[in-house]
């Protein structure tokens, strides 16, 4: 028998209204538990490929699937419904600072609470407890009751993650969650991400801009480029070839974080 | 090396457009003054007139003080329950009328325009208007005040949400949240501060608002206002005027003070 995939592109598809192609009609299926790295020049389609899988932006033709279930192009219950088992992490965070963490933890929980017990503040006990467990995880905990905007920008992250952790996810999409950050706090966020991956088994498609972020950190990469899918292969045995066909140019010391180290 | 040569010239000043503005705006005044019958030599002559109305004003009946305790005690809480009410409902008025939050344009556009007519009309109308449907008295005053705070909140806090990030909103959604959650977790915190500023706001302008009101008869100070102006008792009227004036001052005091602090 046959696995189900977690994510499967099934000839997607996405032009913009102003004529722009997202997605030139991508075929790619993703395993449970896999980690994937995106990587591609800008404007490739990376952050539309990652969220055409929670529908933020709709297909134009194609389709994807999540956990077999094709996600709708519409809003409504039914898509919000397979959001709440997608999580997601951004560049710049988008955390509300004015709430404390705990408060932006539980909107990972939002999904699986009555909107009158999240409007009133009115959390039951066992999602408390799951957004302590999530930031446990990320080593936020005493950061609790801490006023969002007020932690540092890694902190911030980790919050992001927690969130994401929240929602007890099968899937997460990090759209270059690296982007903002020093380099120190880079490996500490990938490593994080890696780590969630391999205890929970948690499906992870990570958007990376660095090639050296992506070779280290990536199990398995795929490199987009013009919304076409140009590479697919294991981080081992990825090569300089591979990356100038992706980037349709030699890899420079710009596309690397560490950029002392040789491509 | 001075590498001045390569800075751009400041344009030059466009002073046709400056006098042409200057003039076009000084023949608008003259000739509204002359439309109105305004001119600074008939101003001047009668200036004993008025003068002579100031000396009879003068001192204030401070004896008088205690009598106005009760209609001033009713004047504020008119405006208290005119901006609370208002207030509340100011929010979904708001919220449907920025472009960014609302969930379809109908609503939008309805809104848009129930918001305009609220505006158009003013606080005397409402206040005749309610004061026919219930009654002279200070609840056809407060009825009154709670459409003018409605539309004056509605129009600035609308704006306000417009120009929030709508990055955190979009997290919101991305975790499978509601339209209420994405605007409870992601939209509203970011111009919550604004709204407390446009509600103090609303309160100061409905204290003064309240003296106004009491000449139509919808009760308060402005009631006293009119009959003590009526019988000629203008020391009366000076110390009324004295104590709005004060308990004006002291609220935009105390409304600072905590603006500062939300800042
Ligand atoms: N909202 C949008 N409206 C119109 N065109 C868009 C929109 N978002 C993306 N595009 C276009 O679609 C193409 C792919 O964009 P996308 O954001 O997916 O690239 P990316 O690989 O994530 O790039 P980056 O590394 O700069 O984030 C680009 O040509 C871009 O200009
Ligand atoms: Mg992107």
């Amino acid at each position: 028998m046959t696995s189900r995939p977690a994510i499967r592109f099934q000839d997607a598809r996405v032009v913009y209204p102003n004529g722009a192609v997202g997605l030139a009609g991508i075929d790619l299926s993703i395993e449970p538990g896999e980690f994937v790295v995106v990587v591609g020049s800008s404007g490739a389609g990376k952050s539309t490929l990652l969220r055409a899988v929670n529908g933020l932006t709709p297909l134009t033709s194609g389709s994807v699937e999540v956990q077999g279930q094709v996600v709708p192009r519409k809003e409504g219950s039914e898509l919000r419904r397979l959001r709440a088992q997608v999580g997601m992490i951004f560049q710049d965070f988008r955390i509300t600072r004015r709430l404390s963490v705990m408060t932006n933890v539980l909107v990972g929980r939002v999904a699986h609470v009555p909107g009158w017990r999240a409007m009133f503040n009115l959390w039951p006990e066992a999602d408390r407890e799951v957004a302590f467990r999530a930031l446990e995880r990320v080593g936020m905990t005493e950061k609790a009751w801490v006023r969002a905007g007020d932690l540092s920008g890694g902190q911030q992250q980790r919050v992001g993650i927690a969130r994401a952790l929240a929602q007890e996810p099968a899937i997460i999409l990090a759209d270059e969650p690296v982007a903002s950050l020093d380099p120190v706090t880079t490996h500490q966020i990938m490593r994080d991400l890696v780590r969630i991956n391999q205890e929970l088994g948690i499906t992870t498609l990570v958007n990376l801009h660095f090639l050296d972020l992506a070779r280290r950190y990536g199990r398995r990469i795929v490199g987009l480029r013009a919304g076409e899918l140009v590479y697919d292969g294991s981080a081992d045995s990825v090569t300089q070839a591979d990356f100038r066909h992706i980037y349709g140019r030699d890899p420079d010391a710009g596309d690397l974080l560490d950029e002392d180290a040789a491509p | 090396m001075n590498d001045s040569a390569m800075r751009p010239l400041r344009p030059a000043r466009n002073w046709a457009l400056i006098l042409g503005t200057l003039l076009g705006v000084t023949m608008m005044t003259v000739w509204s003054a002359r439309g109105i019958g305004f001119s600074l030599t008939e101003l001047a002559c009668n200036l004993p007139g008025g003068s002579r109305l100031l000396v009879e004003s003068w001192p204030p009946e401070f004896s008088y003080f205690p009598r106005l305790l009760a209609p001033l005690l009713e004047t504020l809480q008119i405006a208290v329950v005119g901006t609370v009410i208002g207030g509340i409902l100011a929010v979904p008025v708001a919220v449907l009328a920025a472009r960014n939050l609302t969930p379809g344009v109908l609503v939008w556009f309805l809104d848009r325009n129930v918001m305009n007519v609220l505006r158009t009309l003013p606080d005397l109308f409402w206040a005749m208007l309610f004061a026919a449907a219930v009654g002279f008295g200070p609840v056809a005053g407060a009825l009154a005040l709670t459409v003018f705070t409605i539309a004056v909140i509605s129009k600035l806090w609308s704006e306000s949400l417009e120009a929030i990030d709508m990055g955190v909103p979009e997290a919101v959604r991305a975790a499978g949240g509601s339209w209420l959650a994405m605007l409870q977790f992601g939209a509203i915190p970011q111009a919550l501060p604004h709204y407390v500023s446009y509600a103090l706001y609303a309160f100061e302008l409905n204290v003064r608002a309240s003296m106004i009101l009491g000449l139509v008869g919808a009760g308060g100070i402005g009631m006293v206002l009119e009959t003590q102006r009526s019988t000629f008792e203008y020391p009366r009227v000076t110390l009324i005027v004295l104590s709005v004036l004060v308990i004006v001052l002291v609220i935009e005091q105390i409304s600072e003070a905590i603006r500062r602090r939300l800042a």
